[in-house]
């Protein structure tokens, strides 16, 4: 634990401090690095196909005696400085699309889950069981995905269906268990991925989520709420325990929830009770996630770096930074929305500052050379890539009817 | 014991007596460990005790702990007369003080 500590304090001095510029890449789109910062997930533009690559690092000899005035090569500016494609896979067939932002990682056994998905009907046929007002899916594939070969170890089919891909929203994984929200049946299935790459379903954990709002309703509540809430948000809080959001179905397909009320409850899937529930707004449900904010997101209990990560319950500088938050945001929805969105660009450089020493600048990134006036005014949007612990990181800026730029942000 | 282990007591005589230590000068009576022995059993744990991680994690304990307070004062009247139980239940005897 000490060790650990010590090697981390080491990262916070180990930073990017060279910025090379608009790098000969291929024209893909890049998503996100995998938590143990093996590989890097992108999707072709064009065509259904996914590329995985792995980081490596730029090496090149040079004469001169102090290497840190050395210029850097030629093929400094190239992407396979960096990273080595391993290979490029078709994944659904010609009228799916790739969900390119749905990506959930299983570390252990270096295994990657992909969506693909035709396209959205709104006017669906009544189906038995469906809700109406949801839109139909005619078919959403999960793609189980050996990492380190490509291989595809296993698929999962829901025809006629309705499922959040959207920043892989109706699905989570607790270490090998996949909960998957099933907007349209109101339904919740349970799978496991075995080490085998075998996807299997749990029957004893899937269950029709009427009979769940019905024990609901009779519980209490319906004292205090006249609205029709439905299911919109699932997660594991171990392998026992749902926590269910709910509120109109609108906003779980839409997850524009702040303009609806909704409400959450811890179900026992095993008793198929409901152990109590709680207001959007509620302070016992901050209360908690200020707290155990570790245990609403345990991605893998094998995972050694997982165990390590900073967050507000085990950081206070970053609990600072949450009650900072905390106060410009209205519901508990708002606050922990995802912070992996795009940002538009700025002319100014990004200051990155240690949490620990919040008076110490440790490095800038700077977007691009100073473009000519009528540039400026071009609306670009950026977003960031960041290697989980090396001093790497990507930065791609998209401007209206330009090609896009990719950056590499590394240490010499 | 010289420098390995400084001057930590033991409740066997018999444990580090295979170490030697790195001063030479050092009296052969220091080879001994000071030893302490208990005067009374009243800390000893039970025979048949096991420590087990809890199954459930500290976040549902917490969950499960404040909705049995809600429920609480939904009991019948009666219940007030009797004693309030605490939420943890012992683990093993518990030795009172004499």
């Amino acid at each position: 634990m000490l060790q650990v500590n010590f090697v981390r304090k080491f990262y916070e001095n180990l930073v990017p401090t060279c910025t090379l510029y608009d790098i000969d890449c291929p024209d893909i789109s890049f998503r996100k690095f995998t938590e143990d910062g093996k590989y890097l997930i992108s999707f072709s533009r064009n065509h259904p196909e996914l590329i995985v690559c792995r980081p490596s690092w730029l090496s090149f000899s040079c004469k001169c005696k102090d290497s840190d005035y050395c210029a850097l090569p030629p093929k400094a500016q190239r992407f396979d400085s960096f990273f080595t494609q391993l290979y490029t896979i078709s994944l659904g067939a010609t009228n799916e699309l790739i969900c390119k932002d749905f990506f959930l990682y299983l570390e252990s056994q270096e295994f990657g889950l992909f969506a693909t998905s035709t396209a959205h009907t709104h006017d669906a046929p009544i189906s038995h069981g469906a809700v109406s007002g949801v839109p139909s899916i005619e078919r959403i594939t999960f793609y189980l995905v050996r990492l380190e070969d490509g291989i595809v170890l296993d698929e999962k089919v829901f025809c006629n269906d309705f499922i959040n891909l959207a920043h892989s929203m109706g699905v989570f994984l607790y270490d090998d268990l996949l909960c998957i929200l099933s907007l349209r049946y109101q339904a919740i299935h349970i799978l496991q991925v075995l080490d085998s790459g075998h996807l299997v379903d749990v029957p004893e954990g899937s269950s029709f989520l009427s009979g769940i709002k019905q024990r609901l309703l009779s519980y209490i509540f319906r004292k205090h709420w006249n609205e029709e809430a439905d299911p919109t948000l699932v997660q594991f809080l171990d392998r026992h325990h749902l926590l269910i959001k709910f509120g109109s179905v609108d906003g779980g397909v839409s997850r524009s929830t702040d303009q609806h009320p909704s409400f959450f409850a811890v179900y026992n899937m095993e008793t198929t009770e409901i152990i109590t529930f709680y207001q959007n707004s509620a302070e016992e449900l901050y209360y908690l996630f200020e707290q155990f904010y570790d245990h609403f997101h345990v991605s893998s209990r094998t995972s050694l770096h997982a165990k390590f990560t900073s967050s507000h319950s085990n950081n206070i500088h970053v609990l600072d930074q949450l009650w900072l938050s905390k106060n410009k945001a209205s519901s508990f929805s708002q606050l922990i929305s995802a912070a992996d969105r795009h940002r538009h660009s700025t002319e100014h450089p990004i200051k990155f500052i240690s949490r620990r020493q919040p008076n110490i600048l440790k490095f800038k990134i700077k977007l691009g050379p100073e473009e000519g006036s009528s540039d400026a005014h071009a609306k670009r949007i950026s977003s960031f890539l960041f290697h989980p612990y090396l001093p790497l990181a990507m930065s791609i800026q998209q401007t209206f009817m330009q090609p896009t730029v990719v950056n590499i942000h590394f240490r010499r | 014991m010289g420098s390995l282990m400084g001057d930590w007591p033991s409740y066997d005589p018999q444990n580090f007596s295979q170490l030697r230590p790195s001063d030479r000068s050092a009296k052969p009576s220091k080879l001994t460990p000071t030893t302490y022995h208990p005067t009374h059993n009243r800390t000893l744990p039970p025979p048949n005790q096991v420590i087990t991680t809890e199954a459930r994690n500290i976040l549902l304990r917490q969950i499960y702990q404040k909705a049995e307070e809600k429920l609480r004062p939904k009991r019948a009247a009666t219940d007030n007369l009797a004693p309030e139980h605490g939420s943890k239940q012992s683990r093993g005897a518990i030795d009172s003080d004499p």
